[in-house]
C-alpha cells in the first residue's frame, strides 16, 4: 500500500490514498463487524453456490486477526511512506550513478534504510494493534453477554478477569516497548550519538 | 556622581559542584555608573552576573539593590533564597539583557515589551502601550511593533531585548554580552543604544569582548580571573599606564 | 445499489450521531482538563505526585481502552460502597461510564503529549521571563502555556481524532451510538456491506470536520512562524 502511494501511477494513488483513509478513519470495531459479519456473509454465499444449505460462520478469531492485520497495514502504510520519503535524495542517486538497476538498490539501500526510519512508527502501530485486539474479543464476547444474564455473583469474576487481563497487556505493552527501544538503538548505531556529552 | 548605592555586592561565591566558579567577588555600584566587566571565557563574569538577579545562586555572600538585601536561607546545605516574592520584586527592579535576546517567539515585539508591565507591575495595559512605543522608537524600531521576532534581524531582536528591559523602568541594567551573538555590521546598532543610556545616567552593569565601549562609554573597568578580581579602575587607567600584566596580556590576546 | 435501503439505513445511523457527538465533546474536554492535572502532577516538584502520574499515565497507555471501560462499566458496579454512595445515579448509567473511560483514557495520552510540548519549551525564554520578575502560576499561564501548547498542537489533533473513532467502544457498553446502531441493523438484516459504508462515511465525515478545526486552530496559533506580510512602502 505504501509503494502504491508512492508510484506514479494514479489510480493506483487513488487505492493507497482510499485504503489507509478509511482504515484509518473508522472505528476499529466497525471494522472488525465488517470483516466478521460480511465475511461470514460471503462465506455462506459461498457455501450455498456450492450447494450448503444454512450458516457458515466465519471464525470470530481469524476475522478479528484479519481485521487488525488490515487497520495494522493501513497504518503501517503511512508508516512506511514517511520513512521512506525521509531517506536523503542524494543516497538513492548515488546508488543510481554507480550503475546499481532498481531491485538491487531496493534491496541494499532502500530496505535497510526504510525500515531504520521506520523502527519507532512501527512499535507505536505494534502497541496500537495489541491494543486492537482486545476487541477481536468483542465478536466472541458480544454474542455471549447478548445472550447471557450477568448475574450478581459472576460480576466478581469479571472484575478480576479484566484486572488481571488490564495487567497482562501492560506487561506486553511493556516487554514490547523495551525490544523496540533495543532495536532502535541497534538500527541507529550508524548515527552520532545523540547525546555528545554537555555540549 | 551621586553617592546613591545602587547594587553592593559582597564576597560572593560559587561552585559547580566540585569547580569553584566565583572565589568571592565583591563590587559596588553608584547612582549612573557604567562597569564593564571583562575577562576570559571560564573567568566566571556571566555566573556572576546571573547571581545578582538570582537565575543562578551564589552559595555564599551579600547581595543588595537599592538598599534592599536578598534574604538567604540554607536549607539541605545548599543556600537559597527565602521569599520568592522578594525574588520576584529584585528582579522587576533589575533589566536583564541576554546573549541570545531570548524574546517570547510566539508574541508581536510590542506584546514582548508590555508583557512585564501589564503583568508584572500590574500597571494598565493602555498606559504600558503608549510607553512601549516611545521606546520602541528610542531604541529605533518603532516600525517593526507588531511584527514578531523571527522576523527581525539579530540587531533589531537585541535592541527589542532592550526596550523590553527597560518598560519595567529597572534601577540596574545587566547585560550579559549583549553583542556577542551579533554578526559584526550589527553590533554598531546595538552599542549607540547601550551608549545613549548611559549616558541618560541609567546604571549599568555589562559583561562584554567591546573594548571600544569598555574604553570609551563605562566609566569603570572590572577584570575578572579565574573567579576572583584581578584589577579594576578607570578606564584610563586600565587601558593606561596602570594596566597590570594579566591585563594587558588579556587584552593582547583579543587584538591578536 | 439499493437506494431505498442506503437511505433508510442513513437515517437510522443518523440519529444516532448526537449521542456519538456528545461522547465525544464531553471525553475530549474532560480529559483535556484531567490532562491538565495529571501533567502538572508529573512536571511538579513533588515527587510522590509525579510518580503516581507516572503510573496512572503508564496504565492508561499500556492497557487497551476496552478494558478499561468494562472494569468502569462491570466492576465499579461491584463495590458496595459505590453502589450506595451519592454518585451512584450517575455511575450506573451507561453514558457517563462510556464519557468517564473515555475522559481517563485520553488524559493519560493527552498528558503525555503535554509533556513533550512542555519539554520542549526553549528555557532561554523562561529565563527571560523570570528575569523580569515572573514567577509561579504567572509564569505557567503566560509563557509556558501558550509556547508548549503550540507544540503539543499536532500530536494533541492526532489525539483528538482518536478519540472520535474511540467512542465506537461505547457501544459495547450499551450506549446506542453510531456504531451500536450500526451493529444492531447488521444483526437484522445481515446487509453488512450497506451498513458500513454508510456508518464508515459518517465517521469520514466527522474526522474530517474535526481535523479541519484542529487545523484552524493551529493556523490561528502559528501566526509568529509564517513569512511577514508585504513589505512595506
Amino acid at each position: 500500500m505504501a509503494a502504491a502511494k508512492l508510484s506514479g501511477n494514479r489510480p493506483l494513488r487513488l487505492l493507497g490514498n482510499v485504503y489507509t483513509t478509511v482504515f484509518r478513519g473508522v472505528p476499529e470495531l466497525l471494522i472488525i463487524y465488517l470483516i466478521y459479519f460480511g465475511g461470514s456473509s460471503a462465506v455462506t454465499s459461498i457455501g450455498q453456490a456450492l450447494g450448503y444449505e444454512g450458516f457458515l460462520g466465519l471464525p470470530s478469531f481469524a476475522a478479528g486477526a484479519l481485521a487488525v492485520g488490515i487497520i495494522s497495514g493501513a497504518y503501517q502504510a503511512e508508516v512506511y511512506r514517511g520513512a521512506y520519503l525521509a531517506i536523503p535524495r542524494g543516497e538513492l542517486e548515488a546508488a543510481s550513478a554507480i550503475g546499481m538497476h532498481r531491485a538491487l538498490r531496493l534491496r541494499r539501500i532502500v530496505m535497510p534504510q526504510v525500515l531504520r526510519y521506520a523502527l519507532p512508527g512501527i512499535g507505536n502501530v505494534w502497541q496500537l494493534s495489541l491494543k486492537d485486539s482486545a476487541l477481536i474479543s468483542v465478536t466472541g464476547l458480544a454474542e455471549l453477554m447478548r445472550t447471557s444474564q450477568v448475574a450478581a455473583g459472576s460480576t466478581r469474576q469479571y472484575f478480576l478477569f479484566f484486572i488481571a487481563g488490564g495487567a497482562l497487556y501492560l506487561i506486553l505493552t511493556s516487554l514490547s516497548d523495551r525490544v523496540f527501544r533495543r532495536a532502535e538503538r541497534h538500527a541507529d548505531r550508524s548515527m552520532p550519538s545523540a547525546t555528545l556529552g554537555r555540549a | 556622581m551621586a553617592g546613591n548605592t545602587r547594587l553592593s555586592v559582597r564576597d560572593v561565591r560559587k561552585s559547580f559542584g566540585a569547580h569553584e566558579v566565583l572565589r568571592g567577588i565583591s563590587l559596588e555600584a553608584e547612582d549612573g555608573d557604567v562597569i564593564s566587566l571583562l575577562g576570559a571565557s571560564g573567568s566566571g563574569k556571566s555566573t556572576f552576573l546571573r547571581c545578582i538577579n538570582l537565575l543562578e545562586t551564589a552559595d555564599s555572600g551579600e547581595i543588595w539593590v537599592d538598599g534592599e538585601q536578598i534574604r538567604m536561607v540554607k536549607s539541605g546545605g545548599k543556600a537559597r533564597p527565602a521569599s520568592q516574592k522578594q525574588v520576584d520584586h529584585i528582579r522587576a527592579e533589575l533589566g536583564m539583557v541576554f546573549q541570545s535576546f531570548n524574546l517570547w517567539s510566539h508574541m508581536t515585539v510590542l506584546q514582548n515589551v508590555i508583557e512585564g508591565p501589564v503583568h508584572v507591575l500590574k500597571r494598565p495595559r493602555a498606559e504600558c502601550v503608549e510607553e512601549a512605543e516611545a521606546l520602541l522608537k528610542k531604541v529605533g524600531i518603532a516600525d517593526k511593533a507588531n511584527a514578531y521576532p523571527a522576523h527581525l534581524s539579530g540587531g533589531q531582536q537585541q535592541r527589542a531585548a532592550i526596550a523590553r528591559a527597560l518598560a519595567m523602568k529597572p534601577k540596574v541594567m545587566l547585560f550579559d554580552e549583549p553583542t556577542s551573538a551579533l554578526d559584526p555590521e550589527l553590533v554598531g546598532e546595538v552599542l549607540r543604544v547601550m551608549r545613549a543610556l548611559a549616558e541618560e545616567g541609567m546604571t549599568m552593569l555589562v559583561v562584554t569582548h567591546e573594548m571600544g565601549f569598555a574604553r570609551n562609554v563605562s566609566n569603570r573597568v572590572v577584570f575578572m580571573r579565574e573567579g576572583l578580581v584581578e584589577s579594576s579602575g578607570s578606564p584610563q587607567e586600565m587601558f593606561g599606564a596602570g594596566a597590570s600584566p594579566a591585563f594587558r596580556q588579556f587584552v593582547g590576546n583579543l587584538n591578536g | 445499489m439499493d437506494f431505498a435501503f442506503l437511505s433508510s439505513t442513513m437515517a437510522t445511523l443518523l440519529e444516532a450521531v448526537p449521542v456519538t457527538l456528545a461522547l465525544f465533546a464531553l471525553s475530549v474536554s474532560c480529559g483535556f482538563v484531567l490532562a491538565l492535572l495529571v501533567v502538572w502532577m508529573r512536571v511538579g516538584g513533588n515527587r510522590t505526585l509525579a510518580g503516581f502520574a507516572r503510573g496512572y499515565i503508564f496504565v492508561f497507555r499500556g492497557s487497551p481502552l476496552l478494558i478499561q471501560m468494562f472494569l468502569i462499566f462491570y466492576g465499579l458496579a461491584q463495590f458496595s460502597f459505590i453502589r450506595n454512595g451519592p454518585l451512584w445515579p450517575f455511575l450506573r448509567e451507561p453514558f457517563v461510564c462510556a464519557v468517564l473511560s473515555l475522559a481517563l483514557c485520553t488524559a493519560g495520552y493527552s498528558a503525555e503529549i503535554f509533556r513533550g510540548g512542555i519539554r520542549s519549551v526553549s528555557p532561554k525564554e523562561l529565563e527571560a521571563a523570570r528575569a523580569i520578575g515572573m514567577s509561579g502560576f504567572l509564569l505557567v499561564r503566560r509563557i509556558l502555556t501558550p509556547i508548549a501548547f503550540r507544540h503539543a498542537l499536532p500530536a494533541y489533533s492526532t489525539e483528538v481524532v482518536l478519540m472520535m473513532k474511540s467512542t465506537a467502544l461505547a457501544s459495547l457498553v450499551t450506549v446506542w451510538e453510531v456504531t451500536g446502531v450500526a451493529q444492531r441493523l447488521i444483526s437484522h438484516t445481515y446487509r453488512t456491506m450497506e451498513v458500513f459504508l454508510c456508518a464508515a462515511v459518517i465517521y469520514l465525515v466527522l474526522n474530517f470536520i474535526v481535523l479541519q478545526a484542529m487545523a484552524l486552530l493551529e493556523y490561528a496559533l502559528s501566526r509568529h512562524l509564517r513569512a511577514p506580510p508585504a513589505a512595506k512602502p
